[in-house]
């Protein structure tokens, strides 16, 4: 027998590995080893007040710390029967897209591209690419200012609250978003430009099935309360409330990110789910550029995730200036957040994350206190697809050769963008 | 091409980690900058401070060093010999951030360390540092003053 081990997947957040094991030319096993510490969270907030949630588990993640701030708020509205103000709703999902722009924009030009050129690193590609590096921290900057005018600060937002916002954004603050979010659409041919331009990598090819958040308007990261899985054609619907047949978690011995698999599949969440989900969203200036990448729908191929990130990148800045441009039409108001009446019972939201489906559940008693708490991220629904996809990689790469094989595992890896520090999920063992 | 610029970096929530905000904060307000310099606080992110870098010949960084061997306010330019250990795939260490700022920006940066007394978790400066803080911002702006002539 033999095997291929990589120690440390490099350009990733957190700590994981891989390893391969060969029986001659058959592939015994391939595990995404993920040895980072639990993170413990979930049982931290027992018994702590519902306006401590979103505070508390949103250091989960400093780089998705909206979305965890957001879904947290989202659940447990839900368990108290609050219904937020529709301007509410279009801040969360201004907050939201905010968060996209800046991990996209690092994870397309910076940690993913690396790849497709055969640089070790972002700083290595730099002096090669000083216009794209520069385009990604220019768009990085863009949505940390989204973040920071709407959340109050660029992670972990302290403006979001139960049942609104502390303080909306002035007049001004949305205006000057505005010219942000201009400057950056005339950057968006040179997004596409730059995607189309990477060299094809074409290495796996796999029936793939895909979960997104189905929204009511066919664009949202924040609304909605029901996922579709779609798998070769056929559609299922699965409701928040009902997400854990969705997950089906069960702990496995190499990883401490349970796997989830629907229907005894796989899934992959994410950019790529997100538009094979909600293909309608890709309409006019989308389509033109999707042509441009040569991205057909539903994809058999992991890496296209890549180009459905770059998809998003340019969707997220029309999105954000769609919700500027109606929140300045209406009129910002100075709103006060809903009131709260907290109630035993349970409550569940799942909202898009940059990585995909981010879920939040938790059960309160009758003084707002948490009972339990479950937090399920994108990274961990997408372990066991991950190990799918590199499997079908070994398989059908045509030689043996370590070197090739190791490349085009950590190209699958790093190509679902996943953070393994979020992923981590406390195992109980009974 | 822009002013020279001055990013204090740092975390104000970190004790002396934040000495390169309020110093960066104390320098905009204060009347001996010379007028072809910008200061702002900058976080403990440089790079998303890539587009103020952007157009500028000159950027001054000054961040908090913890050092056995200097005083607590000791004002040090710090050249070679950085450690470039990275926080994590999307942050960039100070030393990364400046490689790469400079690869794709005509920059040159100068990282001014101020010897540090406490990091750890809270608000405000160590005694050691707050009481030496007028000479710690004369000493910032004499190099400032002959970085920005220079």
């Amino acid at each position: 027998m033999s095997v291929i081990t990589i120690d440390h997947l490099a350009r990733v957040e957190g700590h994981g590995g891989i390893t391969v094991e060969l029986q001659g030319d058959v592939v015994t096993d391939v595990r995404f080893d993920i040895f980072e510490g639990s993170r413990l969270l979930e049982p931290i907030v027992k018994g702590k007040h519902y306006d401590k949630i979103a505070p508390s588990l949103s250091r989960i993640c400093s780089i998705c710390s909206a979305a965890h701030t957001l879904t947290s708020l989202k659940a447990t509205e839900n368990a108290f029967g609050i219904r937020v103000s529709p301007q509410t709703e279009l801040l969360r999902e201004l907050l939201m897209r905010g968060e996209s722009i800046e991990s996209h924009a690092l994870h397309v030009f910076m940690l993913a591209a690396p790849d497709y050129l055969n640089y070790p690193s972002a700083i290595a590609m730099a002096a090669d690419k000083p216009a794209a590096v520069l385009l990604a921290l220019r768009m990085k900057k863009l949505g940390n200012l989204i973040q920071e005018t709407i959340g109050g600060r660029a992670v972990h937002p302290v403006n979001a609250v139960v049942g609104g916002f502390g303080k909306a954004p002035s007049l001004d603050q949305l205006i000057e978003l505005r010219s942000g979010l201009l400057q950056a659409q005339t950057d968006s041919d040179v997004v596409i430009d730059f995607m189309a331009s990477l060299p094809a990598a074409d290495f796996c090819r796999a029936d793939t099935t895909y979960a997104a958040l189905r929204s009511p308007n066919l664009d949202s990261y924040y609304n909605g309360d029901e996922v579709m899985v779609f798998a070769k054609g056929s559609r299922a619907i699965v409701q928040a409330d009902d997400y854990r047949s969705l997950t089906n978690e069960k702990a496995v011995p190499h990883s401490h990110a349970k796997h989830s698999t629907f229907r005894g599949s796989p899934f992959m969440v994410g950019s790529l789910a997100r538009l094979t989900v909600n293909p309608r969203r890709l309409t006019g200036k989308l389509a033109v550029a999707m042509k441009r990448l040569k991205l057909v729908l539903p994809a058999d191929n992991p890496m296209d995730n890549n180009k459905a990130q770059a998809l998003e990148l340019v969707n997220d800045v029309e999105r954000s200036l769609e919700i500027i441009e109606q929140l300045l039409r209406d009129g910002i108001k100075d709103e006060r957040s809903m009131p709260v009446h907290p109630r035993a019972g349970s409550g569940t939201a799942i909202t898009e994350a940059p990585r995909g489906l981010l879920i939040h559940s938790y059960v309160y008693d009758d003084r707002g206190c948490i009972v339990s708490a479950d937090v399920i991220t994108p990274t961990a629904l997408n372990a066991a697809s991950i190990e799918q996809h590199m499997r079908r990689a070994v398989e059908q790469c045509e030689d043996r050769d370590e070197a090739v094989i190791s490349r085009r595992l950590q190209m699958i890896a790093r190509a679902y963008d996943p953070c393994i520090s979020c992923s981590v999920h406390l195992v109980r063992k009974r | 091409m822009k002013p020279t610029l001055l990013i204090g970096l740092g975390n104000v929530l970190m004790g002396d980690d934040g000495v390169g905000c309020r110093l960066a904060d104390l320098l905009a307000a204060d009347p001996r900058l010379p007028p072809d310099v910008e200061a702002l606080a900058g976080g403990s992110d440089l790079l998303r401070h890539a587009s103020d870098v952007e157009g500028r010949r000159r950027v001054v960084l000054i961040d908090a060093v913890e050092s056995a061997d200097a005083a607590p306010g000791t004002v040090t330019v710090l050249k070679d010999g950085l450690e470039e250990r990275q926080a994590g795939a999307h942050c960039l260490s100070v030393p990364q951030a400046m490689k790469i700022l400079e690869l794709v920006c005509p920059v040159s940066f100068t990282l001014l360390g101020i010897s540090v007394a406490y990091v750890n978790i809270g608000q405000g400066l160590s005694p050691a540092l707050e009481e030496n803080l007028p000479s710690i911002l004369t000493r910032v702006l004499e190099e400032v003053r002959w970085i920005s002539s220079s």
